[in-house]
C-alpha cells in the first residue's frame, strides 16, 4: 500500500531533480563552455571556428594581475572571516542549546534581505558623510572625516559583511560535534591549554576551517558588485572582468573562459579539501 | 530545444491572453530620465500600461536587445547618438511610420536628419545633453576651466569619472589634443598613458547617478551630465556646471523601437505623446537635460531657458564634440585599455 503510494511521488521526485540538474546545471555549463572555445564575433557575439584563444587571452599579464589582485582580495577577506568566524563559532557552541538557536537565527536573519541592498546600506554607513563617521567625530575620537569609502579596505569589509556566515556556519557544526571527553582527557594526561588547542582542537575543527574557507575564497572573488558599490568601480574582481566581457567589451569567449578558470579554481579546493578531509580522518582513527 | 519549444508556447500563450488585456508598453531607458508624471499622464490618457526598465550604459542596452532579439520584451529603447546608427546598420531597427507621429515638425532642425540616421527613419530625437567638469565650490579654491585641471595635483583623491569608456577616452584625447573620436590605436595609447596619471586622483567612476559622489561628499571635481549637475544644484548648491577649455562632449539620445517590439502601436503613440510641447518642456524642466522640441523651448519657464547648464549658449559649444559610432576594431582597443586603466592600482 504505501509503496504504490510512494511509486508516483518517487518518480515525480526523480524527474524534478534530474531535470532541474540538467536544464538549470549541465546546459548553462555546457553552454559556457561551448561560448568559451568559440570565436568573438561583433554581430552574433559568438562565431565558428572553435579555438582556445579565449585561454590564451587569460594568460595576458594584464589579466594576471586581476586574479591575482582579486586572490589577494578574497584571501584577506576569507582570513578575516577566519579570525572572527573561528572564536565566533566557539563561542556559539557553548551557549545553552535554546539560546543557540536563536543566535543562529538572527545569523541568518540578514539573508533575507537581499545582498545588493545591504551593501548600499554598508555604502550609507562607510560614506564621507555617513554614519560612521559622524559617530566617530561627534565623540571626538577624530576632527576629520575618514575616507573609507571607494578603497580597497571598503571592499574587503563588505565581502567580510557579506560572507561571514557562510565560514561561521561549518565551524559551528564542528564545534557542536568537538567532545568534551577529548578535552577532559587531554587536560587529564596534562596537555596545557595552548596544547590542548594546537593537538586537538585545530586538528578536530579543520574539517570546518577548510569547509568555510571554501565557501568564502571562491564567491569572495566572484561578488563583482561589491567594488562597483564600494570600490568605486576600482579594485576589480575576476566577477567584473567576467561581467565587463559579457556586457561591455562583448567578448563573450573570453568571458566564459574566465568563468571556467573559476569553476577549477572551486573544483580545486574541492578535491584539496576531499583529500585532506580523508588524510584528517585517517589521522583520527 | 525543447526548453526554447516550451518558452515558445508560453510566449504565444501570454500573447494569446492579452488581447483583452489592458495594453503594455515596455520603455527601455537610461536611469533617472524620465519623469514618473509623464508615464502617469501617458497610461492615464491611452489606458496603456507602461513597464519602465533601466540601463546605465549603451553597451548594456545593446546586448539586452540582440540577446532578447526572439523573446524580445522591449518596443522602446533610448541608444545614444552613434548607436543609434550601428544599430540601425545591424538591421536590429523598426523603421518609424512618420504618419502616425505627431508633432515631429517641432523638433529642432539641426538635431534632425543627422548622419547616423537620414531622414530619421529609425530615431526620433529625445533629449540632448553634454558632458562636463563638475566642481564644488565650496571645497576648490581657484578656478577649473579645463579638463587638464583634473590631473593637477591639488585634487588627489577626489575626482570622479564616469563608468563610460568613451566618455573617459574622450577627456584624455582633447587633453591631447585629439579628436574624441579617434580609431588612431597610437592616439588611444596616448591617451591611455594620460589617464594612468590621473588614475591616483580618481576616486570613484560613476554611471549610475554621477550627482550623487559631490552630494554625499566623496569628490569635489570631476566629470558629470549637464542634467545631473541640474539635478545635484537642488542638494548642493555650490555644484558648478563647467564648459571645458578643450571642449564638451555632447550626445543626442533617441527613441528607437527595436525590431522585435510586441507592440510598436504603442511604442509610436508614446513618441507622439513625448514630442507634445508642454509634455516635452515637463521633461527638460523636471531632469535638466535640453530636449531638443523647440515649440517646448518657447514654454519653459525663464531661469530654465536661461540655464547655462541645459541650455548651453553658442560660445560653450565651441570645439564641442559629437560622440561617433568607431567601429568594432577600435572598439576593442579602447576595451583592453579600459581594463588595464582599472586594474591598475
Amino acid at each position: 500500500m504505501r509503496s504504490v503510494m510512494q511509486q508516483p511521488f518517487r518518480t515525480a521526485v526523480l524527474v524534478l531533480v534530474w531535470g532541474w540538474l540538467l536544464f538549470l546545471v549541465l546546459t548553462p555549463n555546457l553552454l559556457v563552455i561551448g561560448a568559451s572555445v568559440m570565436t568573438r564575433d561583433p554581430g552574433t557575439f559568438i562565431s565558428l571556428p572553435l579555438n582556445l584563444d579565449a585561454y590564451r587571452q587569460l594568460f595576458n599579464p594584464l589579466y594576471l594581475d586581476v586574479f591575482l589582485h582579486s586572490l589577494y582580495m578574497a584571501a584577506m577577506t576569507t582570513l578575516i572571516c577566519l579570525l572572527i568566524g573561528y572564536p565566533f563559532a566557539w563561542a556559539l557552541s557553548k551557549v545553552p542549546r535554546q539560546r543557540q538557536m536563536l543566535l543562529i537565527f538572527l545569523l541568518i536573519v540578514p539573508f533575507w534581505t537581499n545582498s545588493l541592498v545591504r551593501t548600499y546600506a554598508l555604502k550609507l554607513i562607510l560614506a564621507t558623510n555617513g554614519l560612521l563617521n559622524n559617530a566617530l567625530m561627534s565623540v571626538g575620537l577624530i576632527d576629520q572625516p575618514m575616507q573609507m569609502l571607494y578603497t580597497e579596505g571598503a571592499v574587503i569589509i563588505g565581502l567580510v559583511y557579506l560572507l561571514l556566515p557562510f565560514m561561521i556556519l561549518p565551524l559551528y557544526a564542528v564545534f557542536d560535534d568537538l567532545r568534551e571527553d577529548l578535552l577532559r582527557a587531554s587536560h587529564d594526561l596534562g596537555a596545557g591549554r595552548l596544547a590542548t588547542f594546537v593537538h586537538i582542537i585545530v586538528p578536530m575543527t579543520l574539517p570546518g576551517v577548510l569547509a568555510g574557507v571554501m565557501l568564502v575564497l571562491l564567491p569572495a572573488m566572484g561578488l563583482f558588485f561589491v567594488p562597483d558599490i564600494l570600490g568605486g568601480s576600482r579594485n576589480l574582481l575576476v566577477g567584473n572582468v567576467i561581467k565587463n566581457q559579457f556586457l561591455d567589451a562583448r567578448n563573450w569567449p573570453f568571458g566564459a573562459a574566465a568563468s571556467i578558470m573559476l569553476t577549477l579554481a572551486m573544483a580545486f579546493l574541492m578535491f584539496a579539501h576531499r583529500l585532506s578531509k580523508r588524510r584528517i580522518g585517517e589521522e583520527g582513527v | 530545444m525543447k526548453k526554447l519549444a516550451l518558452a515558445g508556447i508560453l510566449a504565444v500563450g501570454l500573447t494569446g491572453c492579452s488581447s483583452d488585456d489592458p495594453q503594455v508598453l515596455n520603455l527601455y531607458n537610461w536611469s533617472e530620465y524620465m519623469p514618473q508624471e509623464v508615464l502617469d499622464r501617458f497610461t492615464e490618457e491611452t489606458g496603456i500600461q507602461v513597464v519602465y526598465t533601466t540601463y546605465d550604459s549603451n553597451e548594456a542596452m545593446y546586448a539586452r536587445l540582440k540577446l532578447l532579439d526572439d523573446s524580445a520584451a522591449y518596443d522602446l529603447a533610448v541608444p545614444s547618438t552613434y548607436y543609434v546608427s550601428k544599430m540601425r546598420q545591424e538591421d536590429l531597427l523598426m523603421p518609424i511610420d512618420r504618419s502616425k507621429i505627431e508633432g515631429f515638425d517641432n523638433l529642432d532642425p539641426e538635431l534632425v536628419n543627422l548622419d547616423i540616421d537620414p531622414d530619421n527613419q529609425y530615431s526620433v530625437p529625445y533629449l540632448w545633453g553634454t558632458t562636463g567638469l563638475a566642481v564644488d565650490t565650496a571645497d576648490v579654491d581657484g578656478e577649473v576651466t579645463a579638463w587638464a585641471d583634473l590631473w593637477d595635483e591639488r585634487f588627489e583623491g577626489r575626482v570622479m569619472l564616469t563608468n563610460d569608456m568613451r566618455e573617459v577616452f574622450h577627456v584624455a584625447l582633447r587633453v591631447l589634443g585629439y579628436s574624441g573620436n579617434t580609431t588612431d590605436p597610437d592616439e588611444i595609447e596616448q591617451a591611455y598613458e594620460k589617464l594612468t596619471e590621473l588614475m591616483p586622483s580618481v576616486r570613484t567612476f560613476n554611471s549610475d547617478a554621477p550627482r550623487m559622489p559631490y552630494l554625499e561628499g566623496e569628490t569635489d571635481v570631476g566629470m558629470i551630465w549637464n542634467g545631473e549637475a541640474v539635478m545635484g544644484r537642488e542638494g548642493l548648491p555650490t555644484l558648478e556646471y563647467v564648459y571645458p577649455a578643450e571642449g564638451i562632449i555632447a550626445w543626442l539620445d533617441s527613441f528607437v523601437i527595436p525590431k522585435s517590439a510586441k507592440n510598436p502601436e504603442a511604442a509610436h503613440q508614446f513618441i507622439s505623446f513625448v514630442l507634445q510641447p508642454e509634455i516635452a518642456a515637463l521633461i527638460s524642466e523636471d531632469i535638466g537635460y535640453a530636449t531638443p522640441n523647440l515649440a517646448a523651448r518657447d514654454l519653459l519657464s525663464e531661469s530654465v531657458a536661461n540655464d547655462r547648464a541645459s541650455y548651453p549658449n553658442a560660445t560653450d559649444m565651441i570645439n564641442a564634440e559629437f560622440q561617433e559610432d568607431i567601429g568594432d576594431e577600435a572598439m576593442q582597443v579602447y576595451a583592453r585599455y579600459w581594463e588595464m586603466l582599472k586594474s591598475g592600482r
